[in-house]
């Protein structure tokens, strides 16, 4: 009889020493959305690190969908790291790829979930935002505006179906009304991933 | 010298990692990626570049004839040993290293440089993997074929000019090649194209995504380390090559001991 995979309770946890003192403590329960403030850049991008490798450093704790990454074998992270989605500008868009193999690459590399399924969850998102699917896939990320650039990011992200997300701090770089089209990321997220969860990371207004 | 220790040993790594690693062309992104090269390298190149080197090679065998004022024997050797085994492979190379080589160099440091390689590990994927193999093998086989291209248009272009030079016809020419011209001058002039090709790549690849600092003007100077190393690799190799096959080095300066 093959056991049931039970989701764990908490989706993430982290901690983080600096000079021996506890300087970022933080937790996401399974299924839901969280907003995390960390007090400062470097805080925030050695958090953003240390998800996106699924590895921590000597400070570090951290535990990802139920797993201690410290004990992890390589392949075993390999696999962890497939279930997590982060947005951030660290991972940005490959400049001489055009959208469409921008968004299929990491399909197309590891050679599942299948191209047509990627096209179709493709194609949604981009509608679901006002955006012609067929007009953006041609075109080369420096041909695109900022906001265009992180709507194809947030589509890689969401085709990988991560059932933990990310967002890094979209920044200073959007206007009001593309923020407005931004903060509808996370519905579309969860409408298909109801099981999903979704952390946003910003720094606190002291760390900003 | 710790510089050149690291980029041999880097360039080391690169051919073992290519020679661990080359089945995973097998995966889609990858496929695509190497047909890519292919294309840019062997069929945009073979147009225009292509013709310009055939006609260097069609001056060299014009000239050397009227210098030396040539018969049909010495016009096809030269034909054969200068334009087949030499500079068919060497013409090939140039145009790799003058084309591809600087393009493949500075759009791995750019790519390097603004942080889409550490990008394409975050996804999951090996930049070694994905930027390097398909690049080299795809390059190794273009610019075989780019060899044959040049020594066939090169040799053509020769056999169509020297009886404007000589006291001899097309036909005596292309009779006297192909009794003179052997397996071994093809395999030869192949197999070191191929291996120009891996050269060149190894060694342009390795500058791309090891520029100087991350800095924008650590691409032109990636570019020049991967041209100038490309060239000095490509004419250790001719040399070597010819020595090892022929027993002959700097044009006959040097001979093995049978």
């Amino acid at each position: 009889m093959q056991a049931a995979s039970a989701t764990p309770a908490l989706a993430l946890r982290y901690a983080c020493k600096r000079d021996g003192r506890d300087e970022v403590a933080v937790s996401a329960s399974a299924s839901s959305v969280h907003h995390f403030r960390l007090p400062d850049r470097d805080a925030k991008t050695r958090f953003i690190d240390a998800v996106l490798d699924a590895r921590c450093g000597r400070d570090e704790e951290l535990e990802l969908l139920g797993e201690d990454v410290a004990r992890l074998k390589p392949a075993a992270r390999a696999r962890l790291r497939r279930r997590v989605g982060v947005l951030t500008s660290a991972v940005p868009l490959i400049s001489n790829l055009n959208v469409w193999e921008n968004i299929s690459l990491p399909a197309a590399y590891h050679g599942t979930p299948p191209l047509d399924s990627i096209a179709e969850a493709a194609r949604q998102a981009l509608a679901a935002f006002g955006v012609d699917p067929e007009r953006l896939f041609a075109r080369l990320p420096d041909e695109l505006g900022t906001f265009e650039k992180i709507l194809v990011e947030f589509t890689r992200l969401l085709v990988a179906t991560p059932e933990l997300a990310v967002f890094d701090a979209l920044g200073d770089a959007l206007d009001s009304a593309d923020h407005a089209r931004a903060a509808r990321f996370e519905a579309e997220y969860l409408a298909r991933q109801p099981a999903g969860t979704l952390i946003y990371v910003d720094l606190t207004e002291h760390g900003a | 010298m710790i510089r050149i220790l690291r980029e041999f040993e880097g360039g080391v790594r690169l051919f073992f990692h290519v020679a661990v690693r080359v089945g995973a062309l097998r995966r889609p992104a990858m496929r695509e990626s190497f047909l890519r090269q292919v294309y840019f390298t062997g069929v945009t190149a073979a147009t225009g570049v292509v013709l310009r080197a055939s006609a260097v090679g069609a001056l060299i065998i014009a000239f050397t004839i009227n210098v030396l004022d040539a018969d049909v024997e010495l016009a096809v050797k030269i034909l054969l040993w200068v334009v087949l085994r030499e500079v068919g492979p060497l013409a090939a190379a140039l145009v790799v290293i003058l084309r591809t080589g600087t393009a493949v160099a500075s759009e791995l440091a750019m790519m390097r440089i603004s942080g889409q390689t550490e990008a394409l590990r975050h996804l999951g994927i090996d930049p070694y993997d994905y930027l390097v193999i398909p690049r080299v093998i795809g390059v190794m086989l273009a610019t075989a074929a780019l060899t044959l291209y040049i020594q066939f248009l090169a040799v053509l272009g020769g056999m169509l000019l020297s009886p404007f030079m000589i006291n001899a016809t097309f036909d005596e020419l292309s009779n006297r090649f192909f009794e003179l011209v052997t397996p071994v001058d093809l395999y030869y002039s192949i197999i070191k194209s191929l291996l120009f090709g891996f050269a060149i790549m190894n060694v342009c690849c390795y500058h791309g995504l090891n520029p100087p600092d991350l800095t924008h003007n650590a691409v032109p100077k990636a570019v020049t380390r991967a041209v100038t190393q490309s060239a000095m690799v490509v004419l250790v190799i001719n040399a070597v090559f010819a020595y090892l096959v022929f027993g002959v080095l700097f044009f006959g300066l040097v001979t093995a001991r049978v």
